[in-house]
């Protein structure tokens, strides 16, 4: 793993799995795969596979977690200790708790918490395979399994990573472009409210750098976005077909 | 936003506009910020013309709590002498993936005197009753109607489902007599 990629842009300018800097990798969300849970998706981004449930509004246990005002989201990321090529400990890391409080955090904005006092809505994010950018598509994921769970909300998160390799800016970063690039800005995007509820920088760029990855991450959100408006609605109109 | 957009029964998820404040009404599933009428959930637009009201028909019945006049299903946790409290799991027709917990007390039961509480109901029975108040941060039931009461009983000796038997449930098994507040329908397989 530790071997240097002698060049992440090669001289046509494309990437190690032969993307251009501002292209995505190949998405597939899918809506509504488990039946335990009120409402779930899952997503692959490349090589990334990744789960993702939300139950409730319900019962918050225990019970003085519960605010008389409004409910609260609980958020569990974890990874699965085969997500990694070497394994990883299947006890929630420093990181993956870090990263369950700012998925929930980005998640918050958008529900309607107050329709719900005293209730608890809990959100299980399972990485089954990780290759880089593992928050933003949580984050894409989870927000489509609240919304398929019927929780009133403003608007869906799309979220999407950009950062800086061999002087380029690029978008949506895999797994060596993140540990070898020299920056990485996740940011997760409100499409509708034009509104960021996430945004995060890792490394060092200059502030044109910054404006230009953050303005590139956005455009990768929105794309992102039309591919989970298409998710949820294939998912309804099949139900539907069915019902007929 | 033209016109072909906006049709009844277009499917819509959270955070479509759907109009302006000054053209529609918003009603339930819907929300407004600065003046546009957005969805709130995923579901179908309605949008009546006529009376110039703008809804979203969910297509997911989630996010279901209790709520004054809900018919709720629960599990009897503990009984004490002036109360019961009971773990919902149903709301209407709607299973929950956790449970609500919910308070009966003797005063509710029926409309005549009780004597006590273990004459209603025993901890492992199903019951059926509405949810009259949520104050306090608790969900208080009420079983004053004759549809509502114990829908499927436990012998307390033997474990044996019991018979409804005039006022009294009897246990097929081990004979035993005791006393519940059943509902019209007990014992009929309606949960």
């Amino acid at each position: 793993m530790s071997q240097k990629a002698e060049k992440l842009i090669d001289k046509k300018g494309l990437r190690l799995d032969g993307r251009k800097p501002d292209e995505l990798r190949p998405i597939k969300i899918e809506v509504g795969i488990l039946s335990n849970a009120d409402g779930s998706a899952y997503i692959e981004q490349g090589k990334n596979k990744i789960l993702a449930a939300a139950f409730g509004p319900r019962e918050m246990h225990p019970k003085h977690l519960a605010l008389p005002d409004r409910m609260v989201i609980r958020c569990r990321y974890h990874m699965a200790p085969f997500s990694v090529q070497e394994r990883k400990s299947p006890s929630p890391s420093r990181r993956e708790i870090e990263l369950s409080k700012v998925i929930k955090e980005s998640l918050e904005p958008t529900a309607f918490m107050e329709y719900y006092p005293r209730t608890g809505v809990d959100i299980f994010i399972e990485v089954l395979q990780a290759d880089g950018s593992t928050r933003c598509a949580s984050i894409t994921a989870a927000s489509v399994a609240m919304a398929d769970a019927g929780i009133p909300m403003r608007d869906l998160v799309a979220a999407c990573s950009a950062g800086k390799v061999d002087d380029t800016i690029i978008l949506d970063l895999m797994d060596t472009e993140d540990k070898q690039g020299s920056a990485d800005v996740p940011v997760a995007l409100m499409p509708n409210q034009n509104a960021i509820t996430l945004l995060q920088m890792d490394g060092t760029l200059t502030s044109e750098e910054f404006e230009n990855a953050v303005n590139l991450a956005l455009e990768g959100c929105r794309k992102i976005y039309a591919m989970q408006k298409e998710a949820l609605k294939t998912k309804y109109v099949d139900v539907k077909e069915v019902e007929e | 936003m033209n016109s072909s957009e906006r049709k009844s029964g277009k499917i819509v998820l959270p955070g479509d506009s759907l109009g302006v404040i000054e053209e529609f009404t918003p009603d339930p599933g819907t929300y407004v910020k600065d003046g546009i009428i957005y969805s709130g959930i995923v579901g179908r637009a309605l949008l009546d013309l006529s009376n110039k009201r703008v809804s979203v028909y969910p297509l997911v019945h989630g996010a279901k709590i209790p709520k004054i006049e809900s018919i709720v299903l629960g599990q009897v946790s503990s009984v004490q002498a002036e109360n019961a409290s009971i773990r919902i799991f149903k709301i209407g027709n709607k299973q929950l993936s956790g449970f609500f917990t919910g308070i009966l007390h003797i005063s509710d039961v029926q409309p005549s005197y009780v004597e006590s509480m273990f004459d209603v109901c025993k901890p492992g029975d199903i019951m059926r009753a509405e949810v009259i108040s949520e104050k306090n941060q608790v969900y208080h039931l009420s079983t004053k109607d004759r549809n509502l009461g114990v829908v499927y009983a436990f012998c307390s000796q033997c474990g044996y489902e019991l018979e409804a038997k005039r006022q009294t449930a009897y246990c097929p098994r081990c004979g035993k007599i005791e006393k519940r507040k059943t509902t019209l329908d007990y014992g009929k397989g309606a949960l």
